[in-house]
């Protein structure tokens, strides 16, 4: 058996790892979006005109397809979520399973987006209230009237309604002879060709990529994204919604794989692209866009303490006037930043949910999925939390003794040998350069690198060599 | 080298196929994987994103779950430490999993077998396991191992679990350390005498040295990529097209 036949990690080397996105191109898409808001304006007036000459449709159907993008009320009763879900099961049975394609006509422009968008966060609602019903009121009416219905809401009903809509579309055949440059038309079918297909189709992708996050299963969720390209002129960067909703669950995915480095990316993209668009936007979307913005906040705080990282100016200084204390304190690591790696993923994470009905007449067994993630998630923290100190201290040296070290930070020395370990493979780290979301090759995040010798400790840092070319061009272009 | 997270260089081609379609989610699948995962324990494969494929068939049926498939899926996530396989197989585990329970079961009686031992135990103790693995508390995770029979007993399915879990420890170190004392090396792999001799260098191709008066016995590992630590300075990149307009200056006419 060959030893390094899989090593736990090898450094790929530093000249191939991706260049970061280029400013360029995120100019294009703030130009993109301010052309799609006019486009949008345009849309409407158009669907408006349009919606007064047909107006003779069956008033019913719009009613319901209008319903099914609008959101319950707060705190509706539970039989309201149940008569909710026998609708959307009938609008998706007669669009999905009606003789061809149906032929209608949609509310507004986002009316796909917000159908899913609906759609989800009712299953995900449900299954909470669901969870904690069985939880704290085992033995209410609701709790019976919730036992009596266990496939209401179910997660193959719901998985099952994303994944019709994704075959019937073949949306996936779509973007992918999209991406070779191809017609679309060619792939897309009976029913891909329509609009009305096409957009949910879309949108349920997007959709599933939030289930299986919210189901816990975070490979499976980047893995859906296969034949979606990221940071293009993707379809879902024209609904901004989907846009934000896209990136807050790649990048919350990736943090839950380890690969920070890719996680601050998502973040940072769609952050700074938020900044530069909110002039633009329409009120009612920022609004609701805000709160998931600071959430990205934390998640970039967090993943900034796992991974130190040069971020855009931009981002920066929001991150410090958020959660400039707290940043400090994640960084400098120890017990101390425990609870507040804590406080800020449970604020920041999406509301997990456990697909099956919970067992009512145990309800201890009804533990909140958030607080199991949570707990997986801050065994990684803690296993990590000497890292920063390690660091700061290796970074004064390029020799240091072991038990010198270990003097100094009042350890055993044994102990401080596996938090020098430890650092040194979490320094590793799966990094996207190019192909699928799950793709990657592993490098070392770190400047500083270090080997043990018995007990010597050999330091060396990546240093930034010096700049010449903007000064050789510069002076160049001066003189010639 | 990319490596995807859902490749497995063994993994067979029917199961390939479900992975790819609606068929991962069909319950009657479950027993494919199931005998897939006695096949990984067997013949020493690894293919986690299938494994988590039946974890999730468990997720979304609880009644079809098997304690032995679940806990061989995570004794096998142990022998890839540190990769975050073993949090995210944890992930899809039910939500009680974790939560220590209040009253332990009186054990007056025999000593529970893994069988017997409730799934939530079983998967805390290896979970015990894979903490101590990523705080490369190495010698405390052999400890551990041996503390107790229902390890022994969770671990009797995967064929070589020692052996593996030695070379990826080695492997791990080999990317630390150029030179390791003796004496902890070999808490390190649980080795000692002949046997450590053997393991280090004719498996991992180390060299040792004899310790002599005041010398401590070391064992030398070679030179690779990762224990060198060699200083680097980032250069910065130079693109031909930076200098096109100068070029294009020593074509145009001389003003």
């Amino acid at each position: 058996m060959a030893l390094y036949q899989r090593q736990p990690y090898a450094t790929a080397d530093r000249s191939k790892v991706a260049a970061d996105e280029s400013d360029e191109e995120e100019n294009a898409l703030v130009e993109d979006y301010k052309e799609q808001v006019h486009f949008d304006d345009g849309m409407d007036e158009l669907d408006r005109t349009a919606s007064f000459g047909t107006s003779g449709g069956p008033q019913d159907m719009q009613a319901q397809l209008a319903a099914a993008a609008t959101p319950l009320e707060y705190g509706a009763a539970l039989d309201t979520k149940f008569a909710s879900y026998d609708n959307y099961c009938n609008l998706f049975h007669y669009i999905l399973n009606s003789e061809g394609p149906v032929d209608l006509e949609v509310p507004t422009y986002f009316w796909a987006w917000d159908v899913i968008d609906e759609f989800i966060y009712q299953f995900e609602s449900f299954c909470r209230y669901r969870n904690r019903i069985a939880r704290q009121e085992p033995t209410s009416d609701d709790a019976q009237l919730l036992r009596d219905n266990p496939n209401t809401w179910g997660c193959y009903s719901v998985l099952n309604v994303l994944y019709s809509l994704i075959q019937r579309s073949q949306i996936n055949e779509q973007l992918d002879s999209m991406k070779r440059n191809e017609d679309p038309n060619q792939v897309a079918g009976e029913y891909g060709t329509r609009p009305l297909y096409r957009m949910l189709g879309y949108f349920s992708i997007i959709g599933l990529l939030r289930v299986h996050c919210l189901l816990g299963d975070f490979s499976l969720a980047l893995k859906t994204l296969d034949d979606i390209e990221l940071n293009k002129k993707a379809m879902f960067a024209r609904v901004m919604a989907a846009h934000f909703t896209t990136y807050y669950y790649v990048g919350f995915s990736y943090m839950m794989m380890r690969r920070y480095a890719d996680a601050i990316r998502m973040f940072s993209h769609i952050l700074v692209y938020v900044s530069r668009t909110k002039n633009f936007q329409k009120n009612a979307q920022y609004d609701s866009v805000s709160k998931k913005n600071d959430q990205m906040y934390a998640l970039i705080a967090i993943c900034v303490a796992f991974n130190p990282t040069k971020l855009d100016d931009t981002i920066h200084t929001a991150l410090r006037e958020k959660y400039g204390d707290q940043l400090l304190k994640l960084q400098r690591g120890g017990p101390e930043a425990l609870p507040l790696f804590e406080d800020l993923f449970r604020s920041a994470c999406p509301k997990f949910i456990s697909p099956t009905p919970p067992d009512f007449d145990t309800p201890e067994l009804n533990v909140d999925p958030v607080d199991h993630h949570c707990r997986i998630f801050m065994e990684e923290v803690k296993n990590t939390m000497w890292s920063p100190t390690v660091k700061s201290y290796l970074k004064l040296y390029t020799t240091m003794d072991l038990k010198k070290l270990a003097g100094f930070l009042e350890v055993e020395p044994e102990k401080l040998r596996g938090w020098l370990l430890v650092n040194k493979q979490r320094s590793r780290q799966v990094r996207w350069s190019e192909g699928a979301l799950l793709d990657g090759e592993i490098v070392n995040g770190s400047d500083l690198d270090y080997a043990l010798q018995g007990d010597l400790i050999h330091v060396s840092e990546a240093k930034v060599g010096r700049r010449l070319v903007d000064w050789y061009l510069r002076n160049l272009a001066r003189t010639y | 080298m990319g490596i995807a997270f859902d490749y497995a260089p063994d993994r067979p081609e029917y199961i390939e196929a479900i992975l790819n379609g609606l068929d991962r989610y069909n319950p009657e699948t479950t027993t494919v994987f199931q005998d897939y995962v006695t096949q990984q324990c067997e013949d020493r494969t690894y293919d986690c994103y299938a494994n988590l494929a039946l974890l999730k068939l468990y997720q979304f049926n609880p009644h079809l779950t098997r304690d032995e498939p679940t806990t061989n899926i995570l004794v096998k996530a142990l022998t890839v430490f540190p990769s975050p396989d073993f949090s995210l197989l944890l992930h899809l585990l039910p939500p009680h999993i974790l939560t220590p329970t209040t009253n332990p079961p009186l054990s007056s009686g025999p000593t529970p077998s893994a069988s017997d031992a409730p799934l939530s135990e079983s998967v805390q103790k290896l979970s015990l396991l894979n903490t101590l693995l990523e705080q490369a508390n190495y010698s405390a995770f052999w400890a551990t191992l041996d503390s107790d029979d229902l390890y022994a007993d969770l671990i009797a399915d995967v064929n070589g679990f020692e052996e593996l879990m030695r070379v990826r420890i080695a492997s791990c170190v080999g990317q630390g350390c150029r030179e390791v004392e003796r004496g902890v090396c070999e808490g390190w792999l649980n080795l000692s005498g002949r046997e450590f001799e053997g393991f280090v260098t004719d498996i991992c191709g180390w060299g040792v040295d004899d310790g002599s008066e005041g010398v401590t016995a070391v064992v030398r590992i070679p030179v690779n990529k990762e224990n060198e630590a060699k200083g680097t300075v980032v250069r910065e990149e130079v693109r031909f097209d930076q200098f096109s307009r100068v070029i294009r200056r020593a074509y145009e006419q001389p003003a």
